[in-house]
């Protein structure tokens, strides 16, 4: 586009999805009218996606939330913010004299920021003497991180760019991690292997080396089984097993009866195959960037497939390996939490008893275990919430309960961009700041940069997370945990022990670097951040809990007691290119490319049951059911039998069949992967 | 070196444009009988339409001569005097030559039926008949088109799109017998039909009447007979030969050139409608009266007379046009036959459809209806006709044969070739 | 002058370039505004992202009836003016990489245009499939580099 000279021009970094490509953004009369990739950034290059783009879209949307609503019976009046403000402040101050301090809990969603903002709304929570914070991070990307940190101390970062062999394992980057695809593809063209380990023939196995096609849930089996088959090769790094690593020989023992033709009856992938990209991966040592993707966890035995695929860096010595899997250093920020200053683990946030790792990992709440306290009072009551920019409505599993308890709340205050489905459940809906209306840091840990993005427009109303924190904390008698009087302030307090200042991060967009990349830290002085200081095979401290000590391999419940009521097993949550789960249904040409949902269902499957594209048909599991149109895909997109539905959908929320009952033992991660169903035609009954 | 061009439609302009792009010094001179701005024929109808406005039916500017170094003069052509190396014009001057480009086109002829000439007879050729025409354009007339060609087709749509009341009278008992195969004329008989035109196939018209207010009657020898405001007639068309008729020069259907364009006399080229050129697919030498083929010569006979060492492939026939609201196109020889295989696109709607002719595994033609999408195909398709390339696979293959060759030639692009 | 190459062992087949593309024409996501089409064919396992090479005496420039399409002489692009255009789809048939296309609306031939020198597509493709660079003479997509590759494909093809 042709900038014309009244064209204010900004840099910043998008936050449509985790990526956080570097972006130029360019204002006009106070508007945002576009958005492009930013050049010189590190991480993008240049590019960003079509989701970025949507960013105008977002911030300028006609049916953008801009004014205060309180729900007056079944009707929503507009509300004076301050006003709000008071209310809901005394509101909590009752609830809390009422049931207890933790009878409030905050919910922090993925929709509005980054790292501050969960800072914030944990430093919040526990300002205000309640333990409980929650997040979509207890069902998403934290079961991944407690995986590899129970083996390596640390989720390593992929070094795709200087890799060998880049493993791309339950995990489709360029709908979920856009521009992570070009690094792998760089990789591909200076001749590295893809291998790409997947249920479906996603859009990162369309230009893969080696397509491996897995049941779902089984991804521990093969993990193993390579495993086994690099110590049979002798393909393993002897020098990293002897000196950094603890339990390889009961390790070694236990995978030596994974044997390919075990595998293959597990996993479904022909014995030849394991054999094969064990070699291939093995004989690329030690420059193997492998990614569990999302698709790993949602399982029963989630975290214990994921730690079986983080051993394979013990044999392979590709940890903090350039071009390996690289444990980046992060800059040393302040923290904002209180956990060192005000403890409240003794006051049981929710979920810490029955998933402690959860929580002494991540600090976590168990948001499904936080929907029966609502509904049961038990262990004590929870009677507040406040959600920002989540929609658990149509994203947590179980959404009939999720809906049943967000509606029992007390006091429930959403702060949102859109009229969400949980929006709707709310006694006070505020408006929210997007990205583009406020200041946050971020770093890409790859190249170790840091950079910020920008408060570019503002609209009345629409207070961003600090400030909306910082004028309750003030109503509840707490602001001297919020002393900084806005965000510019509060970054500068953060950064203050790095010797980077704002305008150093001003005059870098392209990502200002804060440690230069050191490898093989562990060599050093640095141990991994294990209990052994060493990279662990085997788990002392999930045995002392009473979980499995080895990356156990359970099948998953629909291959070992298959109930013939429900023989389709589905997987949920494969991503679109410009949907990031719940988000963006609202936009117009999001609607016109991709206007519904669809459950895939292979070809086999579609004659069997009678049914072509675009037909309805009712699916259900043992928790509920939904009406959904069918996809049928090519035959070697996905695997007879597996079906798979996107979530997000108010339309077919496929969320009404999930479980959030059936969780991983060790992080309590739902099973939303490999959840038996039943599939009906829905018979029309208009004609009749 | 004198050159002279006579005709400055595509063969002519593609002439001139060739050769210069290799001579820039010898003189140059086109001549033309009818506007000195080179228009387009195939927008006349379109014109018609109201689609394109007149300005824009010339398709060169006005500097264009000039930019290109040469003169243009008007006047028709009367005589080939080969021997003097001089053409006669209709002045009585006489201009010398030492490399001549024919690119005379063709004109419309008008069958022998009695009554069948006046003011309210008109054919749809040249833009003097496109203005003659464009007063009679007006909604509620009545007219009748002979013959269901390409160009009469055309005309019929442009009169309907205006809201003339059009019926098409067609001989044979189907129409377009030169450009689509009979199924895929039969689709597009229903959606002309269906768009309200009356169409009367096997109808053979005997007699046109004046009637005593000023309308036309046309008597059919079924019997029946239609009354109309005008009648558009579109039934053939024949080279533009009359001038050089026995100077020596070989004349089959056309000027018999070769794969340079030259005739059997020295110094002649030949090129456009006039010419019959050699066909793509091997065989006799053929006339394909079309716009591309007469830009693709022309250039080739330019580049000739200016020295150049090239060959022409051959004409591949090439028809498209959008009209009744699908797009029709066919190319090669797209008509079954015994010796050929044909594969069909089974996944396409009633009313499209999309047929690819393979002789040996090797496609040697096609037809379509329906979107623009099919014609993108056999966009993609043309050249392996050209280069004889055989398809090997199945017919709901074709897409994905298509593409890997596409694919295969990024891949190798800016290495192997 | 400068342009887009397709690599076909990067592209995702994540259509970003096209929705970018009918984005910025039409302001819609919608396939058929976009000048390039990407398509993934199972049977072959093909990803292919089509758009304009701008070729050196190209086809369709050549045999426009209308004097529709222009070489944009500061970009290099291929163009179609698209008020010129009559929308009779020569130029359809006679591009045989399929990359133009018609716009449904406005019934005239669509192609791309280099967006003035800044490809919009390229911007959006996440994969790097898509590059804008110079095109060295031996690059520039020709007739001759067409042949060549055409006869070859006749030798394979037809043994
Ligand atoms: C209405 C209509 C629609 C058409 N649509 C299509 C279509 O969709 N697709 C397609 O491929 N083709 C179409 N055609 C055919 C296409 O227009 C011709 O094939 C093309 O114009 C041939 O070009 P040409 O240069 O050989 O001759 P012409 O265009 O016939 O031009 C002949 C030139 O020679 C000059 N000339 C002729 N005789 C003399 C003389 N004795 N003295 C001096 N000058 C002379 C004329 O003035 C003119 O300049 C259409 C034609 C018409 C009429
Ligand atoms: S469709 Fe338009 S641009 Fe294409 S050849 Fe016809 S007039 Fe020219
Ligand atoms: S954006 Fe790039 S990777 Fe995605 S479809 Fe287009 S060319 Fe392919």
């Amino acid at each position: 586009m042709a900038k014309k000279e009244i064209i204010e021009h900004y840099t910043s970094l998008c936050r449509m999805c985790d990526n956080r490509c570097g972006i130029n953004v360019y204002v006009e009369n106070g508007r945002i009218i576009d958005i492009t990739g930013l050049r010189e950034h590190k991480w993008n290059h240049g590019r960003i996606c079509v989701k970025g783009r949507l960013g105008v879209d977002q911030v300028n949307a006609p049916d953008r939330i801009l004014k205060p609503l309180k729900r007056v019976g079944s009707r929503w009046e507009e509300i004076d913010l301050e006003q709000a403000y008071d209310e809901i402040a005394v509101k909590i101050k009752k609830l809390q004299a009422t049931w207890g301090k933790r009878a409030m809990s905050i919910w922090k969603g993925e929709a509005l920021g980054f790292l501050t903002q969960e800072e914030l709304a944990r430093r919040f929570t526990h300002a205000i003497g309640s333990p409980n914070y929650f997040s979509n991070d207890s069902q998403c990307y934290v079961g991944r991180w407690i995986g590899y940190a129970l083996v390596t101390g640390n989720w390593a970062t992929q070094d795709f760019i200087n890799t060998r062999c880049a493993v791309i394992w339950g995990s489709n980057p360029p709908y979920s991690q856009p521009n992570l695809t070009q690094a792998i593809l760089g990789a591909k063209e200076k001749g590295a292997k893809i291998i790409v380990i997947d249920i479906r023939l996603s859009a990162i196995a369309r230009q893969a080396d080696e397509f491996v096609q897995i049941l779902p849930g089984t991804d521990g089996a093969l993990a193993l089984g390579i495993a086994r088959q690099l110590i049979e090769d002798d393909n393993i790094s002897h020098k990293f097993i002897s000196g950094y690593t603890h339990g390889f020989e009961e390790y070694a023992e236990y995978v030596a009866a994974f044997t390919p033709d075990r595998v293959e009856k597990e996993t479904g992938i022909p014995a030849d195959t394991v054999v094969h990209i064990a070699r291939e991966i093995g004989n690329r040592r030690p420059k193997i960037s492998i990614y569990a993707g999302n698709g790993l966890e949602h399982h029963e035995n989630g975290i214990n497939n994921i730690r079986a695929i983080a051993c394979l860096d013990g044999l392979l010595g590709n940890l903090d390996e350039l071009g390996g899997n690289f444990i980046a250093e992060k800059p040393d920020l302040r923290s904002l939490t209180l956990y060192r200053e005000k403890p409240l683990r003794h006051l049981q946030p929710i979920g810490a008893d029955r998933f402690p790792v959860l929580y002494d990992f991540r600090k976590e709440c168990h948001t499904m275990t936080g929907m029966d306290t609502i509904l049961t009072g038990k262990p004590y009551p929870l009677k507040g919430m406040i959600l920002s920019g989540g929609n658990p409505a149509l994203t947590n599993p179980n959404s009939r309960k999720v809906v049943k308890a967000l509606k029992a709340l007390e006091l429930f205050v959403v702060r949102e961009l859109f009229m969400t489905e949980t929006a709707k459940l709310a006694d006070y809906v505020l408006p929210a700041a997007s990205y583009l209306e406020h200041s946050e840091l971020h770093f890409h840990p790859i190249h170790q940069i840091i950079g910020i993005s920008r408060q570019i427009v503002t609209f009345e109303n629409c207070d961003y997370d600090y400030i909306f924190y910082k004028k309750l904390a003030a109503r509840m008698g707490v602001e001297k945990y919020f002393p900084w009087k806005d965000s510019e302030e509060l970054t500068r307090w953060m950064l203050q022990d790095t010797g980077i200042t704002i305008d150093d991060l001003l005059a870098h967009p392209e990502g200002l670097e804060y440690k230069p990349r050191r490898y093989q830290k562990y060599k050093d002085n640095d141990l991994l951040s294990t209990p052994s200081g060493k990279f662990e095979f085997v788990s002392d401290y999930l045995k002392n809990y009473g979980y499995s000590y080895l990356p156990e391999y359970i099948p998953p419940t629909y291959i070992t007691r298959p109930n013939p009521e429900y023989p389709y097993v589905l997987s949920t949550g494969a991503r679109k290119v410009f949907y990031t789960h719940g988000r963006n249904r609202n936009f117009k040409c999001c609607k016109t490319a991709i206007p519904n949902p669809d459950i895939e269902i292979h070809p086999i499957d579609a004659k069997n049951l009678g049914v072509s594209t675009g037909d309805i048909v009712t699916v259900t599991s043992t928790v509920g059911s939904v009406d959904i149109p069918v996809k049928v895909v090519h035959s070697s997109h996905i695997l007879p039998g597996v079906t798979q539905i996107t979530h997000g959908w108010k339309e077919s929320n496929v969320n009404l069949v999930t479980h959030d009952d059936r969780n991983d033992p060790i992080d309590g991660f739902p099973l939303l992967k490999s959840v038996e169903i039943k599939i009906k035609p829905k018979v029309d009954t208009s004609d009749i | 070196m004198r050159i002279i061009i006579i005709g400055n439609s595509a063969a002519g302009l593609g002439g001139l444009e060739a050769f210069r792009e290799t001579d820039r010094d010898s003189s140059v001179t086109v001549i033309t009988r009818e506007s000195k701005q080179p228009y387009s024929r195939v927008l006349l109808p379109y014109y018609l339409r109201k689609k394109v406005p007149y300005e824009n039916l010339f398709i060169r500017d006005k500097t264009y001569y000039s930019r290109l170094n040469a003169k243009c003069v008007t006047g028709e052509v009367l005589q080939l005097q080969p021997e003097q190396q001089t053409i006669l014009l209709e002045d009585g001057s006489k201009l010398s030559y030492d490399r001549l480009l024919i690119a005379t086109g063709s004109s419309p002829v008008t069958p022998p039926i009695p009554g069948l000439s006046g003011n309210d007879i008109f054919h749809l050729w040249s833009l003097q008949d496109a203005a003659d025409l464009m007063v009679h354009f007006q909604k509620g007339k009545d007219v009748v088109i002979l013959g269901s060609g390409f160009v009469s087709l055309q005309g019929a749509w442009a009169a309907l799109s205006r809201g003339l009341n059009v019926s098409i009278i067609e001989l044979m008992d189907r129409i377009m017998p030169s450009a689509l195969d009979e199924s895929t004329a039969g689709i597009l008989t229903d959606q002309i039909r269906k768009s309200g035109i009356n169409l009367r196939l096997g109808t053979v018209t005997e007699q046109v009447e004046q009637t005593d207010n000023g309308k036309l009657l046309l008597h059919f020898r079924d019997g029946n007979s239609l009354i109309t405001d005008f009648i558009i007639v579109g039934t053939g068309v024949q080279p533009n030969i009359s001038f050089i008729r026995g100077c020596g020069i070989n004349i089959d259907a056309g000027i018999v050139v070769d794969r340079q364009m030259r005739s059997n006399l020295p110094g002649i080229y030949a090129a456009g409608d006039v010419a019959q050129v050699p066909s793509a697919l091997g065989g006799d030498p053929v006339i394909h009266a079309l716009w591309p083929t007469a830009v693709e010569t022309g250039r080739i006979a330019g580049s000739c007379m200016a020295g150049e060492k090239v060959s022409y492939q051959g004409s591949l026939n090439m028809n498209v046009t959008r009209m009744f609201n699908t797009t029709v196109a066919s190319m090669g020889k797209f008509i079954a036959a015994e010796n050929r295989e044909c594969w069909t696109d089974k996944s396409l709607p009633e009313d499209q459809s999309l047929k690819i002719m393979l002789e040996e595994d090797v496609p040697v033609g096609a037809v379509c209806i329906g979107s623009s999408d099919l014609v993108s195909t056999l966009g993609m398709l043309r050249p392996l006709i050209r280069g004889k390339v055989s398809l090997r696979g199945k017919p709901e293959m074709l897409k994905a044969i298509l593409a890997k060759n596409i694919a295969q030639y990024h891949r190798a692009f800016g290495k192997e070739y | 002058m400068r342009f887009i190459t397709m690599d076909v062992t990067k592209c995702v087949v994540c259509r970003n370039c096209e929705y970018a593309c009918s984005f910025r024409q039409a302001g819609d996501f919608d396939r058929d505004h976009s000048n390039i089409r990407v398509e993934y064919y199972d049977d072959v396992k093909i990803c292919l992202p089509q758009t304009c090479m701008h070729c050196d005496n190209a086809w369709c420039l050549e045999i426009c009836p209308a004097a529709a399409i222009i070489r944009n002489e500061t970009t290099g692009a291929i163009e179609i003016i698209s008020e010129r255009c009559v929308g009779c789809e020569m130029c359809i048939l006679a591009c045989p990489f399929g990359n133009i296309h018609f716009d449904k609306i406005n019934l005239v031939s669509r192609k791309c245009n280099l967006c003035e020198g800044e490809p919009n597509c390229v911007s959006f493709c996440i994969s790097g499939a898509l590059q804008y660079i110079e095109a060295e003479n031996s690059y520039k997509n020709n007739r001759i580099i067409f042949q060549r590759f055409i006869d070859k494909l006749s030798q394979n093809n037809n043994k």
